[in-house]
C-alpha cells in the first residue's frame, strides 16, 4: 500500500527522475504509520448514515452503461477497496511508480487529513430495471421498498437531475478530499458507469451538537431521531429482516431543492417564524423558548387558530403528523453560482438569481413510511413550498455495509 | 391557513374601526365579525398538476359522483401555471374530507374556440347537471386567449354540450343563478370582447390598454326531464365594463355576480374598484350598460367574486390584497375587510391570491381558494 505520505516520496522521486518539478527536493518525508479512519468504512452498516455529519459532501448519481452484470460487480469491488483506502487517508488505489501511465490516483488529496471522509454508495431502480430491460438479471432482486418514487405536488425535475442506477455520497470536512472521493471513483468505473448527475454541498460548523443552519437561516435537523439510540436507528433507519440482501442498508432520498433566497430575504421575521413553525435565532418551537422543547401542535391561539400554524414545515413534518413516521435527515446546503430563474409562485420574479438551496439528503427503513409518507402532505401544504422547489433526485437502495474482503453490494450479486 | 393571520386579522380589525366609526354602538355590524377560524380542506391540484383554483360552488343535490353540500372547485391554469390552459374540476367532500377529481375536460375542443381553461363562471344545478366557462389562452396571456365557451358537463363529469357564439366570449367570473328545476336563468360576466394581449400599452399610462366592451350576459335555459339543458335565449343586460389585459392576474373585468331577491344584478369589476347594480336583470329586455355605482374604491381593492352572506350583505374578495370586504349594498356602505389571506410571500399579503367564494350551506362560513397554496380553505365562527 502507498499511503499519500508515501505516494508523496515516490512523486517526489519521480518528478526527480523526470526532471519535470524544477525544485521538486528528493524525497524528504519518512514514510509514516497510515492514520487510523475517522469512521471506519467496513462494518455491519455503510458509514456516512448514522455517521456525524461532516461539513461537506460530493454527492454523484451514476448511469450504468455496461452489458454484464459481473463488469457492474467488479466497479463496485473496485469501488469498495478504493472507499476504504481513500477513507483511511491513502491514495485510492495502489500507485506504483510508472513514469510511463498516467497517475493511478488524481493526487489532490496527497497530504490531506481523511477529513472524516465517509463514502456511501446506493443502488437506484435502474440497477434493476431499466425502460423495461432486466439488464444484468437482478430484476427479481428488486427491493419492494426501492419503488419508483411518485410525482409530488410542485415537483419540477429536471430529467439531467434525477434518477441515477448508482449513487456515491462522499462526505468530508474538507471539500477537497470529498471531491476527490467521487472523481476518482468516476475514474474507475470507466466504461461501466457514467455521471448522471452531480451536486456539491456545505453545512455550517458550529459547536459540537448544535444543529445546523441552512440558507434560510433556520436550524434544521432539530428533530431528527437521535442517532446515538440503536434501537430507535433499527426502528427507523436500518432494514430489517424484511429486506433480504438489504437487510442492515437504508433506503436514501436525495432531492436537489432550489431556495428563493432573494424571495425570502424580503420576508418579515415573523413570517418567516410562522412559515417555519420556529423561532429563528433560538430554533423553538412557536410558543416555546428552547430549541429542544416538544412541539404542542394542539396548542390554540383565542381564536381557536393554532400557535404553529397549520401549514408551517414543522408542522407538517413532525411525527406527531404523520403516524409517527420518522426519517434521518443529512441535508447539506448547495450554491450553483447564478442562473436564470423563473419563480413558480406569486410575485413570479425572473431573472439572474443566486441558484442555491438544499441538497435534501434522508435515510429510513422504508421510504413509502418515510419520506413519501411525510411528504406527500408537505408537498401540498407546506407554506415553505411557495419558497422551494424540488429540481431533481431519486430514490437509492444502500446496502448494509461491507466486511473486509467483501464489496458493498455483495450480497445482491449472490445467489442469483 | 396561512401563518400570520392572526396579525393580519389585527390590521383588518384596525381597518374595520377605521371604516366603521360606530363599531361600538351596534351590537354586530355583519358578518365577518363572526369569522374567526380559517382552515386549510384541501389541496386542489390535480394528478395532471392542474393549479390556481378559481370557482367554488356548493352542489345543491347528490347526482352522480357528487354528493349533496359537496364543494366543486375548478383550475385555470395548467402545470405549466400558465393561465388559461387548467381543464380539471375537484371535488371535496366535508363529510369524508375526501378530494376526488369530478372532471377533467378535454385540452382542444372543435366547438370552444381557443380550448380550454376553466373560469370561475361555474355553477351546478338541482338537476345534476354542472356548467362551467372556459376562458382559454395558448400562453398564458390575453394575446393567444380565444373566445372560449361554457360547457355542460353531467354529475359523472362526463362532457355533453358546448355552447359559444358571438355572445359568449371569454365567460370569466362566478354565476348568479335562478334554479327551477326544469328552467333556469344564468347570468355571466363576459370579459374577453376586443381585449388585446398585455404587450398593447397605452401610450398614457404604460399600462395594457383597457377597453370598456365587457358584458354581463343572461341565458335561459331549459332542462327536459333526462336530457341536456338547452340554450333557449340570451339577452344582454350590462354593458360598456373596463377590461384590461394583465400578465399577473390575465384580465381584469366584470367578474362577480350576485342577484337580489328583487331582481336586482350586482357586478364587481375589477378595473374600477366598484360595485354596481343592474336594475330588473331578471325581465330585462336590454341593457342597462354598467348599471347604478352601489360604492367604489375605499376597501375595494380589484373586486372578485360575490357571495350572499345571511344578513343580505355581500362579501366580496379582493385580488389585490387577500381581504374579503363586506358591503350593505342597499346603503353602498362599505362595513369592513377581513385579511382572511395573508401570505406575506405576496405584496401586499395575499395578492392575487383569492377568486372564488361559496358560503357554507348552513350560513356560518365560508369556503374560499387561495392560488398561491392552491387549497380549499373554509372560513368559520371561533
Amino acid at each position: 500500500m502507498t499511503s499519500r505520505r508515501g505516494f508523496l516520496t515516490g512523486a517526489a522521486g519521480l518528478a526527480g527522475a523526470a526532471g519535470v518539478l524544477a525544485g521538486a527536493r528528493p524525497g524528504v518525508a519518512k514514510p509514516q504509520p497510515m492514520a487510523p479512519a475517522d469512521f471506519a468504512f467496513f462494518g455491519e452498516h455503510q458509514a456516512g448514515i448514522v455517521t456525524p455529519q461532516q461539513l461537506h459532501t460530493y454527492f454523484a448519481a451514476f448511469d450504468l452503461t455496461a452489458d454484464k452484470r459481473e463488469d457492474v460487480a467488479a466497479v463496485l469491488r473496485a469501488w469498495t477497496a478504493a472507499a476504504a483506502r481513500m477513507s483511511a487517508g491513502l491514495t485510492a488505489v495502489d500507485l506504483g511508480e510508472s513514469a510511463d501511465q498516467p497517475p493511478a490516483d488524481s493526487g489532490e488529496a496527497l497530504g490531506l487529513s481523511p477529513a472524516r471522509l465517509t463514502v456511501t454508495f446506493g443502488f437506484g431502480p435502474g440497477l434493476f430495471v431499466k425502460d423495461g430491460k432486466d439488464r444484468y438479471g437482478l430484476a427479481a432482486r428488486r427491493p419492494e421498498a426501492l419503488i419508483d418514487l411518485p410525482r409530488f405536488n410542485g415537483d419540477q425535475l429536471i430529467p439531467a437531475r434525477t434518477g441515477g442506477d448508482l449513487a456515491v455520497q462522499a462526505c468530508a470536512d474538507d471539500p477537497q478530499v470529498a471531491f476527490h472521493a467521487v472523481r476518482t471513483l468516476a475514474r474507475l468505473a470507466d466504461g461501466v458507469a457514467q455521471f448522471r448527475w452531480v451536486q456539491a454541498g456545505f453545512t455550517s460548523g458550529g459547536k459540537a451538537g448544535e444543529t445546523p443552519r441552512n440558507l434560510m437561516g433556520f436550524k434544521d435537523g432539530t428533530m431528527n431521531p437521535a442517532t446515538t439510540d440503536p434501537a430507535l436507528m433499527d426502528a427507523t433507519v436500518w432494514v430489517g429482516d424484511e429486506g433480504g440482501w438489504m437487510r442492515g442498508g437504508s433506503y436514501m432520498v436525495a432531492r436537489p431543492i432550489r431556495v428563493a433566497l432573494e424571495h425570502w430575504d424580503r420576508m418579515k421575521l415573523s413570517f418567516q417564524e410562522q412559515t417555519v413553525g420556529r423561532r429563528k435565532l433560538s430554533g423553538a418551537p412557536l410558543g416555546k423558548t428552547r430549541e429542544f422543547d416538544p412541539l404542542d401542535l394542539d396548542a390554540l391561539d383565542k381564536d381557536g387558530n393554532p400557535v404553529i400554524p397549520e401549514n408551517s414545515h414543522v408542522r407538517l413534518g413532525a411525527p406527531a403528523a404523520n403516524e409517527g413516521a420518522q426519517i434521518l435527515r443529512r441535508a447539506y446546503s448547495y450554491d450553483n453560482g447564478l442562473a436564470f430563474i423563473a419563480e413558480r409562485w406569486p410575485p413570479w420574479r425572473q431573472g439572474m438569481q443566486i441558484d442555491s438551496g438544499l441538497l435534501f439528503i434522508c435515510y429510513q427503513r422504508d421510504p413509502r413510511t418515510g419520506f413519501v409518507k411525510i411528504f406527500e402532505n408537505m408537498a401540498k401544504f407546506d407554506m415553505m413550498n411557495q419558497f422551494v422547489t424540488h429540481i431533481g433526485g431519486g430514490l437509492f437502495a444502500c446496502p448494509p455495509g461491507a466486511k473486509a474482503g467483501r464489496f458493498v453490494g455483495q450480497g445482491l450479486f449472490e445467489v442469483v | 391557513m396561512t401563518p400570520s393571520r392572526l396579525t393580519l386579522k389585527l390590521l383588518a380589525a384596525c381597518l374595520a374601526l377605521a371604516t366603521a366609526p360606530l363599531a361600538h354602538a351596534a351590537p354586530t355590524q355583519g358578518f365577518l365579525e363572526t369569522i374567526h377560524k380559517h382552515v386549510t380542506l384541501a389541496s386542489t391540484v390535480t394528478d395532471n398538476g392542474d393549479l390556481n383554483p378559481y370557482a367554488v360552488v356548493i352542489a345543491p343535490v347528490s347526482a352522480g359522483k357528487i354528493a349533496k353540500d359537496d364543494v366543486l372547485v375548478d383550475n385555470f391554469n395548467d402545470i405549466s401555471n400558465l393561465q388559461g390552459t387548467g381543464t380539471t374540476i375537484v371535488d371535496y367532500n366535508p363529510a369524508t374530507k375526501k378530494t376526488t377529481q369530478f372532471a377533467e375536460v378535454p385540452r382542444k375542443l372543435a366547438q370552444c374556440p381557443g380550448g380550454v381553461g376553466l373560469s370561475t363562471a361555474m355553477t351546478m344545478l338541482k338537476s345534476g347537471w354542472v356548467i362551467v366557462g372556459s376562458t382559454p389562452s395558448l400562453d398564458g396571456t390575453t394575446r393567444t386567449k380565444g373566445d372560449g365557451c361554457l360547457l355542460v358537463l353531467d354529475p359523472n363529469g362526463k362532457l355533453v354540450a358546448t355552447w359559444s357564439g358571438p355572445t359568449i366570449n371569454d365567460p370569466w367570473g362566478n354565476m348568479a343563478v335562478i334554479d327551477r328545476g326544469d328552467t333556469a336563468t344564468l347570468f355571466i360576466s363576459m370579459s374577453g370582447f376586443g381585449l388585446p394581449g398585455p404587450d398593447v400599452l397605452d401610450p398614457k399610462t404604460h399600462y395594457p390598454v383597457i377597453v370598456r366592451k365587457a358584458t354581463v350576459l343572461r341565458l335561459e335555459i331549459s332542462i327536459p326531464e333526462g336530457k341536456a339543458p338547452l340554450l333557449v335565449s340570451q339577452t344582454v343586460v350590462g354593458d360598456g365594463f373596463a377590461q384590461r389585459a394583465d400578465r399577473d392576474n390575465f384580465l381584469f373585468g366584470p367578474t362577480g355576480l350576485a342577484l337580489d331577491k328583487d331582481g336586482t344584478l350586482y357586478v364587481t369589476d375589477g378595473l374600477d374598484d366598484v360595485i354596481t347594480a343592474i336594475p330588473n336583470a331578471v325581465t330585462r329586455t336590454d341593457s342597462a350598460g354598467t348599471g347604478r355605482v352601489v360604492t367604489q374604491g375605499q376597501l375595494l381593492q380589484w373586486p372578485l367574486a360575490m357571495a350572499w352572506s345571511p344578513q343580505g350583505h355581500l362579501l366580496v374578495c379582493n385580488g389585490k390584497n387577500g381581504q374579503v370586504v363586506e358591503v350593505d349594498p342597499a346603503s353602498g356602505k362599505q362595513i369592513y375587510a377581513q385579511w382572511i389571506d395573508s401570505d406575506q410571500a405576496q405584496s401586499p399579503p395575499g395578492n392575487g391570491d383569492l377568486f372564488g367564494l361559496a358560503m357554507t350551506p348552513d350560513g356560518s362560513g365560508f369556503y374560499y381558494v387561495e392560488d398561491d397554496m392552491n387549497t380549499l380553505v373554509k372560513a368559520a365562527p371561533r
